[in-house]
């Protein structure tokens, strides 16, 4: 499982990740999405896959980490 | 015209339109296009090429540098030709324009909103019961409740509403037939800012509603300087017609549907937390915006057919909302729906401003009027799913 994150890039506040799992998600005060500090290994949860599944602009992602816990290549969770 | 012959076209709808009674049977018309040729063109409204794959139009949307909202990405206008903002700019200058009310439309101060909207719903759907057994609701609560709850949000002053609905319907409804009534009501309504905007600069900033639309435009920079006369004028004219008539349309067609589908209704009764789930589902199946337009900024393909620099482009959310190859059984409408990942709102950098607004408005709406209305039933056929025209229950069937 990968380092759980909002691609601030093409996030556009749809807000639809927060609607369907609050306790990953927060909305900054321009209404674009952020995963809650602490929250970044909550990607298999089943709020947070559906909240991947319905976000219109793909934006939520997961970042692998290789052996050594190293920042590796991104890849989109959806 | 042979346009599809020249083209090279096999199966291509030189008619296809997405307004007014086209709209009656479109949805078989999105499966056909969907199916046997989903990027054509179509020779209405100035020609355009219509693209209804979800995954393409999702591309355009990503790719604001080929795909342009500019001139206009209104077809045909809203009565204007000025360009409105922020829809019809594009990047560089867009993100400031949008950026000036973004905080205005997060979840969290749409929230802010609810105790308000709620009331409003409550007061009108205790008019729908006042009114007898048969009963417009588009009338009494679709329209309504987005003018009173936009125009506070907006600080549109109470009464100048009953004026509004004449002017959603001549711009936005009677722009295909009768683009003159469109062009003359657009004019009044530029007037209409134009006196407001007067009034609350001569009221100056302490007369001023502390936190109303108007004031946050009045109020705000955009490279060191205020916004012209003008940028304001577009702007206003834009939230009007974006805030009143969309939400209306979305309230109807739920309230349109739940008529028809006695079981759906009754689900809904017997579990209201699952009406957000059904408001995504009605959005995804009966969107207000069937489609909105771009126009190529350089040559580009869209599934294989060559798009010239210059050409519109239509982006047909509607057909891509029922795309076979990202829903299953695209057509059934089930409240229940999990996996929606629609295109109601549009996507990327034009994503739909008051989208929070809007959703909440159209569940607030449900949850009121399934409260306080017994079973409800069409009493006209002949009523369409789609516009904010009369949509007459019979309740209490």
């Amino acid at each position: 499982m990968g380092e759980l994150w909002v691609d601030g890039g093409r996030c556009q506040g749809h807000a639809r990740c927060w609607a369907l799992a609050p306790e990953t998600f927060e909305i900054d005060e321009e209404g674009y999405a952020h995963v809650i500090p602490g929250r970044e290994n909550s990607g298999d949860e089943p709020n947070v896959r559906k909240a991947i599944r319905n976000c219109p602009e793909r934006a939520i992602l997961e970042r692998e980490t290789n052996d050594a816990g190293e920042k590796a290549s991104e890849v989109s969770a959806s | 015209m042979s346009t599809e012959t020249e083209r090279g076209l096999s199966h291509n709808k030189s008619d296809f339109d997405f307004h007014g009674r086209s709209l009656d049977n479109i949805f078989d018309e999105y499966q056909d296009i969907l199916t046997n040729g989903p990027v054509g063109h179509s020779n209405k409204y100035g020609g355009f090429w219509y693209v209804t794959k979800s995954e393409d139009i999702f591309n355009a949307e990503q790719d604001p540098d080929t795909f342009a909202v500019g001139p206009s990405m209104i077809l045909p206008p809203f009565g204007t030709d000025v360009p409105l903002i922020p829809i019809d700019i594009d990047p560089p200058a867009h993100a400031d324009f949008r950026k000036i009310l973004l905080p205005m439309f997060t979840p969290m101060n749409v929230s802010k909103l609810g105790p308000g909207m709620r009331e409003t719903a409550r007061q009108l759907c205790h008019e729908v019961l006042a009114a007898g057994d048969v009963v417009d609701v588009s009338a009494k609560l679709a329209r309504p409740m987005p003018t009173i709850i936009f125009s506070r949000l907006a600080g549109y002053p109470e009464q100048d509403w009953p004026i509004f609905d004449r002017w959603i319907d001549e711009i936005i409804y009677e722009r295909t037939a009768h683009p003159e009534t469109a062009y003359a009501a657009g004019r009044e309504l530029n007037d209409y800012f134009d006196r407001l905007l007067d009034e609350r600069e001569e009221a100056g900033p302490e007369a001023e509603p502390s936190n109303d639309l108007i004031t946050q435009l009045l109020k705000a920079e955009v490279k060191g300087r205020k916004l012209t006369r003008e940028e304001l004028l577009s702007y206003c004219y834009l939230l009007f017609l974006a805030g009143l008539d969309t939400t209306a349309w979305a309230i109807r067609s739920a309230l349109w549907y739940l008529a028809g589908n006695p079981q759906a209704q009754q689900q809904l009764r017997e579990n209201p937390d699952l009406i957000p789930t059904a408001a995504e589902e009605f959005l995804r199946t009966l969107s207000p915006v069937q489609a909105m337009a771009r126009t190529a900024k350089k040559d580009t393909v869209v599934r294989g057919q060559e798009i010239k620099a210059g050409e519109r482009v239509v982006l047909v959310f509607g057909a891509g909302n029922r795309d076979p190859e990202v829903y299953e059984e695209p057509n059934e409408i089930k409240i229940d729906r999990e996996d929606n990942r629609h295109l109601a709102f549009g996507g990327g950098i034009h994503r739909c401003l008051g989208s929070n607004l809007g959703r909440a408005e159209m569940v607030i709406a449900m949850e009121e009027f399934l409260k306080a209305v017994p079973h409800f039933e069409r009493a006209n056929d002949d009523e369409p799913w789609h516009g904010v025209g009369p949509l007459t229950l019979k309740i209490g069937a």
